[in-house]
């Protein structure tokens, strides 16, 4: 193909080239190469099958938007285990099912943080940790799950 | 689209656990994922937000990419629709009851492929650019920096005569031309924003 170009015609896309990467600021660059550290991460996935936000879970009654104060919740699947989460105006609330207790751990692109999970498999994460972040639960069993990005 | 070999081999790099491979493709690509937060005029608070979730999306799909070499079109497609997310999100805070098909650039197809085949475009010619001699790389970014060197500048920096410029420009850029980089770039049907002419 370049060998259709001339000289004036291949400078010029070789330009537009190099200035479209110098247009992209490192930071930018930094956060897709440290993406990477979520690669093979050994747990099984929850997927998100119930979101109160989505407009088909929402149902046709609710076209008319409900007011600021209605709690978000959302529920994540797996095989071995569900999450319901709460959206509270400035904490998650959330429990697993079948009620255990474990370990919650918050993965931000920032880090991690873990809490217990009472008997009953309840959890409070306060403040609502930054998006995107993801849950990861393990309990005494065994079980490894791990809930899809979250961005709320 | 062509099926680039260096795209397919980087993303089996990257899924077989090779973090190298993972960051050329995203130095390669990070240009396209920018661009298309570019054009929905993001904040950098979301193109942030947007770029995070687009390379954590593509870790977890690195292995079951039935087509390594549909990667451009993945990223900008996921892209895309990671924009859309972000620009509904802020609408619906604002509460302006403003609807998106009020927006028609915001979903034109052609304007994605576009942007595909100018983020391969542009990538081929970087790596093209990255293999030349440094005596090469140097004379053709002063060649294309933005506001251009003069021909007494480049001839200063570079401490050769003003007289040979011309003839090093012409042999550098033949070089460039045939490199592998550049091999088979593109469908002879493209019609390229600055290839026309000779398609």
């Amino acid at each position: 193909m370049a060998d259709g170009w001339d000289d004036e015609e291949l400078l010029a896309a070789l330009g537009e080239a190099v200035k479209a990467r110098q247009a992209v600021p490192e930071w930018f660059v930094e956060t897709g190469k440290n993406a990477y550290a979520w690669h093979n991460i050994d747990a099984e996935l929850a997927q998100l099958t119930y979101d109160s936000d989505s407009d088909a879970d929402r149902g046709v009654a609710a076209a008319v938007r409900s007011e600021a104060a209605s709690i978000r919740a959302l529920t994540f699947t797996s095989a071995r285990l569900s999450i319901e989460l709460e959206v509270a105006s400035d904490s998650l609330v959330g429990q697993i099912i079948p009620a255990q207790a474990g370990t919650l751990e918050v993965h931000t692109t920032g880090g991690v943080t873990s809490s217990p999970m009472d008997e009953i498999g309840c959890f409070a994460v306060t403040p609502i940790p930054a998006s995107p972040f993801r849950l990861r639960c393990r309990t005494e069993d065994g079980t490894d799950v791990l809930t899809g990005w979250i961005t709320l | 689209m062509r099926d680039d070999p260096t795209v397919v081999a980087l993303v089996n790099r990257a899924a077989r656990g090779d973090p190298a491979g993972w960051n050329e493709i995203v130095e390669r690509y990070a240009p396209l994922v920018w661009a298309i937060c570019t054009r929905f005029q993001l904040s950098n608070h979301d193109r942030e937000d947007v770029g995070q979730n687009v390379w954590l999306l593509l870790v977890e799909q690195l292995g079951k990419l039935r087509e390594p070499a549909a990667l451009p079109g993945w990223l900008a497609t996921t892209t895309h629709r990671e924009c859309l997310r972000v620009v509904t999100a802020a609408r619906k805070s604002e509460r302006q009851g403003t609807r998106l098909d009020d927006a028609p650039q915001f979903a034109d197809n052609t304007m994605i492929d576009e942007e595909i085949l100018m983020a391969e475009r542009n990538a081929a010619l970087r790596t093209a650019l990255a293999e030349l001699p440094p005596r090469c790389q140097r004379l053709l970014a002063m060649l294309i920096s933005d506001p251009p060197c003069s021909y007494a500048e480049i001839s200063a920096t570079l401490q050769i005569p003003v007289g040979s410029i011309g003839p090093q420009r012409a042999r550098c850029l033949e070089r460039l031309r045939k490199s592998s980089a550049l091999a088979g770039l593109g469908d002879p049907d493209v019609r390229w924003a600055k290839g026309e002419k000779h398609g």
